[in-house]
């Protein structure tokens, strides 16, 4: 155990230390926070108070559900331009040969990929509610838990993306079908309710919808965990199902990259 | 017991067509990169691989790091098999691979170093002061707080062979290791080499320069088409020459350097 934290101390500094480095591409994030804010704070503005999907007002709606969804596709996205430029300097083949077993390797790296993103989920949900003046009433056991269930989900999409990448370099087609198909299924900008209902259906077969609802919940109307058992149970449910599933993937993924000689291949 | 074993190792790359092949001219086939290989070497040697490109070098250094699996036969180190107990293995073996480029861009020399270290399982406590050592011994120390992205291709070379020893290896697998290196550089390497031996660890050197194979080498397999074609022991003061030539003898491949030299 305290190996393993150990490593992922070294992961999370290694990736911090490379960001501060990269000193513009922190304005970048900032500029592209604020941008993205006010776009939402006129669009919602331009819509009218009379609009209040889900019983409260559109801009802290907005605010939950693009913000939880950047979070996922980005922190997906982070962990799989890592993986590939890895392969693309070599320098994965040189970590698979450490002490660390590979697959705790990808896991502890992506979950520093997801720490970093879930801070830029903090900024922005901060910057709505201190700049934007979006109106919040948190529960936050209710957000705690949300986060947390949203976080091991999202490792499981990140870890999938990085099991097709080592498999078939094809982990950008995971995040295309993730990117597109659950912004529009998930309920991101508008209530799944407005969706045929076949569609709504689907969309309810996504987790990122329930983590989107969930965190409306705890975080706009102020929903306690005991409230909120049903979505808490089946984000619970999902994590359950997908991480190991997708921890499976990837052992097996390594694998076959070690009989076929394809773990640099991109 | 010997440090490394091979018996009857077989590594066969098929290759498939991408899907849509119409449109390009990839076609279906395999490369043997190893062919029914035995071998075994004993801790204190320095093992000399040498042979033409895609003689299967590489492939043997490898398998035995555990970066490839055999399809046939196994590989073995310090009595753990590669496949069924690939994490004891790893513990082992030290690796500097001829890829130059291979860490993080945007660390120091020191901070990668540190990073590899903690992977490899060395202890925080004697982490700086180890890394503190394999700078001093790749010659690094002036640029240890550099930037690596700054680095120069023989700086990478000696930064991958410090990588490498961090977790003071039993194994020490070394591919082209002085492919970049000047003069000065390359004659302190060699020493180091000769120091490890001689500290019971097992090096193996894949290298196409004879002078490198007769200074530090205590033994020599010579590899083509992925099969052995001698197994010898390097003889004391034997000259590069004499190893060129038996080399040439061996292979069959024409030395075109003798040839412009008549």
């Amino acid at each position: 155990m305290n190996s393993t934290l150990d490593k992922l101390h070294a992961i999370l500094r290694r990736d911090l230390l490379t960001a501060l480095r990269h000193r513009s591409g922190f304005v970048v994030t900032l500029v592209g926070v604020f941008t993205e804010l006010a776009a939402f704070y006129f669009l919602s503005h331009a819509i009218g108070p009379g609009f209040r999907p889900a019983g409260v007002e559109y801009f802290p709606f907005l605010l939950v559900g693009t913000g939880l969804y950047t979070f996922f596709l980005m922190s997906a996205q982070a962990f799989l331009s890592a993986v590939e430029q890895a392969q693309q300097t070599g320098t994965l083949e040189v970590l698979m040969t450490t002490s660390t077993r590979p697959a705790e390797l990808i896991i502890l790296s992506s979950m520093s990929a997801f720490s970093g993103k879930l801070f830029n989920l903090l900024v922005y949900l901060f910057a709505g509610v201190a700049v934007f003046r979006a109106s919040v009433h948190a529960n936050l056991l209710s957000c705690l838990a949300i986060l947390i269930l949203s976080f091991a989900i999202a490792l499981a999409f990140g870890i999938a993306a990085a099991t097709l990448q080592v498999a078939f370099q094809k982990g950008s087609a995971l995040l295309w079908l993730f990117g597109s198909g659950f912004w529009f299924l998930s309920g991101t900008m508008f209530p799944i309710q407005s969706l045929p209902r076949p569609l709504e259906m689907l969309g309810r077969a996504v987790p990122l919808t329930y983590a989107i609802d969930g965190m409306r919940k705890a975080l706009l109307q102020g929903e306690s965990v005991r409230t909120m058992a049903g979505t808490l149970s089946v984000l619970a449910g999902f994590g359950v199902v997908l991480l190991p599933l997708a921890i499976v993937g990837l052992s097996l993924s390594l694998r076959r990259a070690r009989l076929n000689g394809t773990l640099s291949f991109y | 017991m010997d440090r490394i074993v091979f018996k009857s190792v077989g590594k066969i790359f098929r290759h498939r067509p991408a899907l849509f092949n119409w449109l390009g001219r990839e076609r279906e086939g395999e490369t043997i990169a190893l062919r029914d290989v035995s071998f075994s070497t004993s801790d204190a040697a320095v093992l000399i691989l040498l042979g033409p490109n895609g003689s299967g070098k590489t492939t043997a250094l490898k398998l035995i790091s555990t970066l490839l699996l055999p399809d046939s036969g196994s590989v073995s180190v310090g009595g753990f098999n590669t496949e069924r107990d690939a994490d004891d293995v790893r513990r082992q073996v030290g690796i500097a691979v001829a890829t130059e480029r291979s860490f993080f861009p945007r660390l120091s020399a020191r901070e990668n170093l540190e990073f590899f270290a903690a992977l490899d399982e060395v202890r925080r406590s004697e982490r700086r002061q180890r890394v503190k050592e394999v700078l001093h011994d790749a010659g690094l120390e002036q640029s240890a707080d550099t930037l690596v992205m700054k680095f120069s291709s023989g700086m990478y070379q000696r930064l991958g062979i410090a990588r490498a020893l961090v977790k003071r290896p039993s194994v020490l697998l070394l591919d082209e290791p002085t492919r970049s290196l000047d003069a000065a550089t390359t004659a302190h390497f060699w020493t180091t080499i000769r120091a490890l031996a001689e500290q019971h660890t097992t090096v193996l050197i894949a290298t196409h320069n004879f002078a490198e194979a007769v200074a530090v080498g205590s033994r020599l397999l010579l590899l083509h088409h992925g099969e052995v074609v001698a197994d010898r022991s390097v003889s004391r003061g034997e000259s590069a020459d004499t190893l060129r030539s038996f080399y040439f003898r061996m292979t069959g491949e024409i030395d075109q350097a003798a040839l412009n030299h008549l």
